[in-house]
């Protein structure tokens, strides 16, 4: 369709204008700062400071515990959105609504009250220290963090997708002779699979940039427990910007790349939605 | 009654799941929830009182609120603008706008407030020029609203598309056909038709305004009594072992976390009931049936 | 007021969905854009309207150029295929809305306002629903509400896109033959789209029969049912048999002289202008009954000859006398042929055809 068509409605120019230059003030031009800043670095210099010692390893723990964060969500989180919507019990949609407490509470809250809850004193650290198993502090600690932070992402997005699953499909299943389990495994996790991989990147990509409920818990040990954003953060407050910016050069070109996934899964996810219903 | 539906597990896989589910968000996010007021009650409610009413935390308070008013009319025009042209309009590029509006989630709020210190500050690209108008940006308000905008400006954009989406152009071209202007168009038919996403969207965003930590954490400079906002106050008081006074002012924002959730609740119940009503009313998604 | 189209162009990307269409609706008439899915009817009722743009060509109003009017001054009334009633107003003020939105000078005054309105609602026999919610009336009353919103404004042209293409068959009866007496009551220049045959030589003055962005015949409804322009028009309007030239040609004079020449030519011969006799009769064409399938009133006969399949309609009475029987052979003889030739009428599968009446 071209440009031309479709003016019968009034205000185009104007809200795609307000629209253009909001987006220009607030994001392109301080991106393009932060490009116009690293161009000043030549690659190599660009390459030195983003693999230097404590950089490895700030990546290694960021990508490292928003991973296993995103896992351990993928399946909790797959187990409450199918228990919300599939079985029945008292107090549901208050519960339903609880599930978002994550993006609601401000991250610091959530950070200092995970400190003290796995701390060796906390109400949760207490029974797990004379375990051997320490959390605060440690790169569990982020773990568990992100997890908190990240629970929604995949539970908000397989919600409506195990809703929109036929009850047809899983009779089906059944008449064919399948077992509860086969039909689970064979036709019910195919279906939710797209979504779980786009929840998951979303929490995932949440969790890499995560920062206020982070530095609470993580016990912030550089090459141990610093996640990158801090590491960031740590050469902002040396007035070292020049290292700064090629982290974050390298942090905003991970997060490209997820964005760029989560619209391909989605696409992905819809064309074969498409294709299964038409 | 177990073999009612072919579709349904045996009792005691249901009991199960659901016990392991509620046991889970009960120990991951009921007892956080529980701790901060436990917390923040721990020396008793005088303490705790005195700890809200310490002037440092009141200015945090206040700020934390004047940077929400602040933010969020901006997001809301911009949520509308962006929406309607997204939404009722083709033109070339509306697929990157689209994923450029997405940005903000993906970005880190470090990376974010960054972003702005480059630009604004001291050795950044116009900070020359800012000290010798002597205008300060960063460790300032003004840079702490700039980088609360660009964490929050999604979030009514992100609800009104979908929403405008599926609503369809006709109601508008049908006002527009019987003499509506502008501007009666959208006060008589948009605004009507879009009063709940918007609302949910401001919700979301202004939950997000209050608590953000990350971004403003990097313009602010964490001056006492100028540019801490409650959430950078927080973790000044936590840092300084005073736990009465950061989970007393914690338990001020977790409050707000909860009249959030119920709000963002009302508001989805109430979309859902106009939603289950009107679905027959819902023209199909092409509004055109052909061409 | 009239409406002339002069040489409407539109194009979406590499789709042509007008292509250089004239077309003249002089005053007062109930015009039907008649068309398959695609064939451009829709965008045109949406150019008259001023919704879209046309690439090419000129729409006037009573001569008078309205090509770059904006759709809210052409006064033109628009009933949308899925009515677009405003979902948050009663019934009362979806009515009123275009009287609200006048500018303050021209505006009626709230007592004037509840008069038309009522008027009507009246008119349209729901002044009873007045203070209902879109979502609480059926799809034929939305329909008539939304017809009733567009009257409001005292439009000089109605224009409907597929009024009932969203009702249920009943409905859908009842309210053509409603807007028909409307019309003639008003006598308002109306244009409506639809793809339904029936309902456009049911309620329509003059019918325009559009295909892939051109008009292939305008008429009465009788011309273009009893007189096709072309194959695409005899095929859309009713069922159709279309016989190759080497079956045709023992027919050939019954088509008298609309052979269009030498080449290979298609005859078209609708089922029930074909009567069926035992006896060998002139210009008869041998074919053995394969089925007879009674459908209410009439009974429908498939028969063969050679490998073609020939579809003939009887009434009940005249199948009861003929007493047909599978595999009894049988002579078939037209009332009407009409021959076109093949190139252009291949130029349409025999899919496309109309669903039947």
């Amino acid at each position: 369709m071209t440009s031309s068509s479709r003016r019968v409605l009034p205000g185009f120019g104007l809200s795609l204008g307000y629209a253009l230059v909001y987006l220009s003030l607030l994001v392109l031009i301080p991106l393009g700062g932060l490009v116009l800043k690293a161009s000043t670095l030549t690659f190599a210099e660009f390459w030195r400071i983003a693999t230097t010692e404590q950089a490895i390893a700030s990546y290694r723990v960021s990508f490292g515990a928003s991973f296993a964060a995103a896992a351990i969500n993928a399946v909790f989180g797959t187990l409450v959105a199918w228990v919300l919507v599939r079985y029945p019990f008292p107090g549901k949609r208050l519960v339903d609504a609880f599930v978002d407490l994550p993006f609601a509470l401000p991250t610091a809250v959530a950070g200092i009250t995970l400190a003290t809850l796995y701390a060796g004193n906390g109400w949760i650290g207490r029974h797990l220290e004379p375990l051997g198993v320490k959390i605060a502090y440690t790169p569990y600690g982020i773990v568990v963090a992100l997890a908190f932070i990240t629970l929604p992402f995949i539970v908000r997005t397989l919600q409506p997708v195990i809703e929109d699953i036929e009850p047809e499909i899983e009779e089906a299943a059944a008449s064919l002779g399948a077992s509860r389990w086969q039909t689970f495994a064979k036709v019910l996790f195919p279906a939710i699979f797209p979504a779980l991989l786009t929840g998951f990147t979303l929490a995932f990509s949440r969790a890499l940039g995560e920062f206020g409920s982070v530095i609470f818990i993580a016990g912030n040990l550089p090459m141990v427990s610093e996640i990158t954003p801090l590491l960031i953060i740590a050469k902002l407050e040396q007035q070292d910007v020049v290292g700064a910016t090629a982290l974050a050069v390298v942090m905003l070109a991970i997060s490209f790349v997820l964005l760029l996934t989560i619209n391909a899964l989605q696409w992905w996810a819809a064309s074969r939605h498409k294709g299964r219903t038409a | 009654m177990n073999a009612r539906r072919a579709n349904a597990e045996p009792r005691w896989v249901r009991l199960t799941l659901t016990a392991v589910a509620l046991g889970f968000l009960a120990l991951f996010l009921g007892l956080p929830l529980v701790a901060v007021f436990v917390e923040a009650l721990a020396a008793g409610v005088p303490a705790y009182l005195s700890a809200l009413a310490d002037p440092e935390t009141q200015h945090a308070v206040l700020l934390s609120l004047v940077i929400a008013l602040v933010v969020l009319p901006f997001n809301v025009l911009f949520g509308v603008a962006a929406a309607w042209a997204i939404a009722r309009f083709d033109f070339r590029g509306k697929s990157l706008l689209t994923t450029l509006i997405d940005l903000p989630f993906a970005v880190s709020p470090v990376v974010a407030g960054m972003l702005f210190i480059l630009l604004f500050g001291a050795r950044g690209w116009f900070g020359p020029w800012l000290s010798e108008h002597d205008f300060r940006i960063i460790f300032a308000v003004p840079g702490m609203i700039l980088a609360t905008l660009f964490i929050t400006f999604p979030f009514v954009a992100r609800e009104l598309i979908p929403l405008m989406q599926a609503q369809g152009r006709e109601e508008e071209e049908a006002a527009v056909s019987l003499g509506a202007s502008g501007w009666q168009m959208f006060r008589r038919v948009t605004l009507p038709n879009i009063k709940w996403g918007l609302l949910y969207g401001v919700i979301l965003a202004n939950a997000r305004a209050l608590g953000e930590f990350g971004a403003v954490s990097v313009v602010s400079g964490h001056i006492r009594g100028e540019t801490n906002t409650l959430p950078l106050h927080v973790e000044i008081l936590y840092n300084e072992y005073n736990a009465v006074g950061a989970f007393a002012a914690a338990s001020v924002l977790a409050l707000l976390a909860l009249v959030t959730l119920v709000a963002k609740t009302i508001v989805e119940w109430r979309m859902q009931k106009e939603t289950a009503m009107l679905q027959a009313d819902l023209p199909p998604e092409a509004v055109r049936s052909e061409a | 007021m009239s409406i002339t189209i002069q040489n409407i162009t539109k194009r979406f990307g590499n789709f042509v969905a007008l292509d250089g269409i004239d077309l003249e609706i002089p005053t007062g008439e109930l015009v039907a854009l008649l068309g398959p899915s695609g064939c451009g009817k829709t965008t045109l009722l949406r150019i008259i309207a001023g919704m879209e743009t046309a690439d090419g060509g000129e729409v006037l109003f009573s001569g008078q150029e309205a090509t770059h009017l904006h759709a809210r001054d052409r006064n033109v009334g628009f009933v949308f295929q899925h009515y677009a009633l405003f979902r948050h107003m009663t019934v009362f003020e979806n009515v009123a809305f275009g009287l609200r939105v006048k500018p303050r000078k021209e505006r009626p005054g709230n007592a004037e306002i509840r008069k038309r309105v009522m008027d009507l609602l009246a008119l349209v026999q729901l002044d009873w629903l007045a203070d209902r919610y879109p979502s609480q009336l059926s799809g034929g009353q939305r329909q008539r509400i939304a017809l009733a919103r567009a009257l409001a404004v005292e439009p000089k042209v109605l224009l409907l896109d597929e009024p009932f293409g969203a009702l249920d068959t009943k409905v859908r009866k009842e309210l053509r033959r409603w807007l028909r007496r409307l019309h003639d009551e008003m006598h308002i220049s109306s244009v409506f789209v639809t793809h339904d045959q029936e309902e456009a030589l049911e309620v329509a003055d003059r019918v325009v029969v559009m295909n892939h962005g051109r008009i292939e015949q305008i008429g009465s409804p009788d011309e273009v049912y009893s007189n096709p322009a072309s194959p695409f028009v005899y095929q859309f309007l009713g069922n159709v048999n279309v016989f190759r030239s080497r079956v045709h040609g023992a027919w050939a004079e019954v088509g008298r002289g609309e052979s269009a020449g030498d080449g290979e030519t298609l005859a078209f011969v609708r089922p029930h202008e074909i009567d069926i006799e035992h006896a060998p009769v002139a210009n008869g064409l041998e074919a053995q009954v394969q089925d007879v399938h009674p459908i209410g009133p009439v009974v429908r006969v498939e028969l063969a000859h050679a490998s073609e399949l020939i579809e003939v309609e009887l009434t009940r009475e005249r199948a009861d006398g003929l007493g047909l029987a599978k595999g009894q052979h049988v002579w078939l003889r037209p009332r009407q042929v009409k021959v076109f030739a093949a190139p252009e009428a291949a130029a349409y599968p025999l899919e496309e055809g109309g669903s039947g009446i």
